[in-house]
């Protein structure tokens, strides 16, 4: 878009997938009642999300695409340890840590 | 409405995207289902509960694949939608059981939701995002800190342990300087392009593995706009006014309104 380069911002790039994130994940109307997935689900899947995004660095360095290969989420292995993760920032938090599943 | 009236079999939940006007023209894809209660119409499709149950879940968020597609599938579909109509837009995995449900719930929650689209109709959400270069912003006009200046000098001069001593004392000042500039950026930013919109959110910084950019995100809003030409020419002379200090912008958008509708709502 040469005519909005003019004007000596960025934009009308594809969206970036953190971008995305942060509003699909953190934002938009929550429904409470009767609905399959509950808020509380919601909130852990924003943490691992979250949790992904601080892993992101290793891969980059690994120089795999961090998001479809990022070993935090392939695998059992990569499952457990994003739990302990989990657990301990929820404890550094001061949170109730979760169960396991 | 060109979505479909009759429901296909691709699974017993309704995953509900966002909320429209009854009367909003959608151009929705073939697959999006329009259920119209009242004065709103919930924008779903039909998913498998073997892909959206609470049980299953964990697993699939275990998926890498699987959350990517999904999640830029809502994103997806919220901004086609944006294209025609203002839209309210639903968290991800916002899954109804059964139809009688959803319909309960755009019932229940018609009045609410219809204040909600008001608040949005005719407007679009722009994020902004601003970036420092620190190289940039040690030799740029930024920088009012005459040490900062004589040691980035001096430094250049200079050899051995002596050099490195400058060096490092050169990186803490610039370093504090940083963080004096970037709040002042920040908040600065934020009330000029509050004041050229309806309203105003800043939203967490990203870290530069997230931002793959090498520069610092020192600035992360986002805005809801009626006038978006006059917003983007804000951004235009903002991006102007601090270019010299190593400051780059960035907008993105349309998004559809996440950070300007109500968080809960179905909450008796």
């Amino acid at each position: 878009m040469s005519s909005r380069d003019l004007e000596g911002y960025r934009s009308g790039q594809p969206a970036q997938l953190a971008d995305v994130l942060e509003r699909v994940l953190d934002k938009g109307i929550v429904i409470a009642g009767d609905i399959q997935i509950h808020l509380l689900d919601i909130e852990l899947l924003t943490v691992k999300i979250r949790l992904l995004i601080a892993s992101a660095d290793k891969a980059r360095e690994m120089g795999i695409d961090w998001w479809q290969n990022d070993p935090f989420l392939s695998g059992q292995n990569g499952r457990k340890s994003l739990d302990d993760r989990l657990r301990a920032l929820e404890e550094k938090a001061g949170l109730p840590t979760s169960e396991d599943e | 409405m060109s979505a479909e009236a009759v429901p296909r079999e691709d699974g017993p939940g309704w995953y509900l995207y966002g909320v429209v006007a009854a009367d909003a023209a959608v151009d929705g894809k073939d697959d999006l289902l329009l259920v119209l209660e009242g004065d709103v119409a919930g924008v779903t499709s039909r998913v498998s509960l073997d892909e959206f149950d609470a049980s299953v879940l964990p697993e699939r968020l275990g998926d890498a694949a699987w959350l990517e597609e999904k999640i830029r599938m809502h994103e997806q579909v919220l901004e086609a939608v944006l294209e025609s109509a203002s839209v309210v837009p639903c968290r991800f995995c916002t899954v109804y059981r059964t139809e009688e449900e959803l319909r309960r719930f755009l019932a229940e929650r018609g009045g609410d939701l219809s204040a909600a689209l008001s608040r949005v109709a005719g407007r679009v959400e722009l994020g902004v995002k601003a970036f420092v270069d620190r190289e940039r912003f040690t030799t740029g006009g930024a920088v009012r800190n005459d040490t900062i200046r004589e040691l980035a000098e001096h430094a250049s001069k200079v050899e051995g342990g002596r050099a490195y001593l400058e060096m490092r004392r050169l990186e803490q000042l610039v370093t504090e300087e940083l963080i004096r500039f970037k709040e002042e950026v920040a908040g600065n930013l934020h009330a000029r392009l509050t004041a050229a919109a309806d309203d105003g959110v800043q939203l967490n910084l990203q870290r530069p593995e997230v931002t793959g950019r090498e520069e610092e995100m020192l600035f992360n809003g986002s805005y809801l706009v009626a006038d978006r030409a006059r917003f983007e020419q804000e951004v235009g002379e903002l991006a102007a006014e601090y270019r010299d200090s190593g400051v780059e912008l960035e907008l993105t958008g349309p998004w559809p309104p996440y950070n300007f509708v109500p968080a809960e709502l179905g909450v008796p």
